[in-house]
């Protein structure tokens, strides 16, 4: 994609005027992070008080009509029976043959309404098979402009919220309806980080106020603006899979560990045979965490070897931990290899080997709840 | 930040005279900017003979990892353990406590050749 096509979220000369450093994401051009932050300082403040990003690259979709709720069912993953209006769930829209086409969030605001955040990139893939298969009487609507999307995270979020008047008590992947300055908001607690959190959806106009607002709140308690640079070691640290690297068209979510996400009751979901037949099979390669135990830094695409040098698997995600200070990975490893957590690895870093150990992520306690 | 005593490279570096026949090497500002923090350094062994360009060792932040080249031919007569144990000293003083590797040079006239600072300043878009 050309630099001239890439879409700007309502926060852009915001942005720009804290100093951002800018890269493309999904066919959007976001902030990594801030001149006056850097990576290991926003995401120390989303560790230790309060961050807040714009995702307004994140999609957005509404299904609508009578039986809305039932027809996503029917197609995604995960089962919407577990859930009540006002709460949302982590899902994922898969191919027949078993592979992710997105992992999202599926707010359920009522049996004849659905409202869903998925992946900026894959946003109109979405959409488009939902459309393609929605009965008579139920729309889909890709709203991706139609709303940005700010997260508060970090323990002093709700302080934050509660600054602007802003219901901040609400469990876990609950949401509300609200106002702020008279405007619409939905206010969720939902998040990418691992930390008590919101993530909130002005009105894509609205968007520049309520941001500056939080921010000053934010700023208040020792928070700050962070960027996708942040939003990324601090999900990895937490081992949420990020589509397009650990989760993907070739990655289905019983090797990814998102079978958690699978209504595995369900009579029909895209995906179901397969998805079905392969944990009963038992997949053939897995995801794990890896720990570095010497110095050196885990990058994706990097191979994956067991104590003899054999190659066993490969990384999606890797990064330098700035909680752990030491280098973590996710990896796709064969599950012939036996390596089970506990067990040591080997990285292969540009033709250096970095011991690493077998881990069940999270890395970093989840705070959550 | 491009301070006039120095020499520059096209890599981002930059040498100091440390002797007579000897340099100190480290990554520029601007480098250390663009990477962002740094949170991982890899250094040669002294006593490693090496080809100008050669790459001696890596720079890796939390974004991206590049390379350490030497700036010159000569011998690595010194590396400054201080980074490999905090690298974020290479951000925070990257022309001072954040120095990489001190080289004695095989021609100590081979110096004059590098960028000066006004050359440097001009690559960098910092005029």
């Amino acid at each position: 994609m050309s630099e001239t096509a890439l879409r700007h979220s309502p926060l852009h000369a915001a942005h720009a005027a804290l100093g951002a450093t800018f890269a493309p994401f999904g066919g959007w051009e976001m902030p990594i992070q801030y001149a006056d932050g850097g990576v290991v300082a926003e995401h120390t403040a989303v560790r230790e008080a309060v961050g807040v990003f714009d995702v307004s690259h994140l999609g957005k979709a509404l299904v609508s009509g009578r039986g809305a709720a039932e027809f996503v069912n029917a197609c995604l993953t995960n089962d919407l029976r577990r859930i009540t209006p006002g709460q949302a769930q982590y899902t994922l829209c898969c191919t027949e043959s078993g592979g992710v086409v997105d992992d999202l969030i599926a707010y359920l605001v009522g049996e004849d309404e659905v409202f869903l955040v998925p992946n900026a990139a894959n946003t109109a893939e979405v959409c488009r098979r939902l459309a393609a298969a929605a009965p008579p009487g139920v729309a889909v609507t890709d709203l991706h402009t139609d709303h940005g999307v700010l997260a508060v995270q970090g323990p002093r979020s709700a302080e934050v919220l509660t600054a602007l008047g802003l219901p901040a008590d609400l469990d876990y992947m609950a949401f509300t309806d609200a106002e702020w300055s008279g405007r619409p908001v939905r206010v969720c607690r939902t998040g990418y980080t691992g930390e008590h959190g919101y993530e909130l959806l002005p009105r894509w106009d609205d968007t520049p106020a309520l941001w500056t607002a939080l921010l000053a709140a934010a700023e208040d308690r020792g928070g700050r603006a962070c960027g996708l640079g942040a939003r990324d070691t601090l999900r990895t640290e937490m081992g949420y899979p990020l589509h397009g690297q650990d989760l993907s068209p070739e990655i289905s979510p019983v090797q990814a560990g998102a079978g958690w996400a699978v209504g595995w009751k369900k009579p029909a979901f895209w995906g179901r045979d397969a998805l079905v037949a392969e944990r009963a099979e038992g997949p053939a390669r897995r995801l794990r965490g890896l720990r570095a135990l010497e110095r050196g830094v885990p990058r994706p695409g990097m191979p994956v070897l067991d104590a003899g040098g054999r190659r066993i698997g490969v990384t999606t995600s890797g990064t330098f931990s700035p909680t752990l200070r030491t280098g973590v990975a996710l990896a796709l490893v064969d599950t012939s290899a036996g390596v089970e957590p506990g067990a040591e690895a080997l990285l292969d870093v540009r033709g250096r080997r970095l011991r690493c150990e077998v881990v069940k992520p999270p890395f970093v306690q989840a705070h959550v709840r | 930040m491009v301070p006039e005593e120095l020499r520059y490279t096209e890599q981002h570096e930059w040498v100091a005279r440390a002797g007579d026949d000897t340099v100190r090497v480290g990554i520029t500002d601007y480098a250390q900017r663009q990477l962002g923090d740094v949170v991982f350094v890899q250094l040669p062994e002294v006593g490693r003979q090496v080809a100008e360009g050669d790459s001696v060792g890596e720079v890796e932040s939390t974004k991206s990892v590049s390379d350490i080249y030497a700036p010159l031919a000569g011998e690595v007569v010194a590396v400054n353990e201080a980074v490999v144990t905090a690298p974020e000293t290479i951000n925070g003083d990257p022309y001072g406590d954040g120095w990489l590797v001190e080289l004695r040079i095989s021609d100590p006239a081979s110096v004059d050749g590098l960028l000066d600072a006004a050359g440097y300043r001009e690559k960098i878009g910092e005029v």
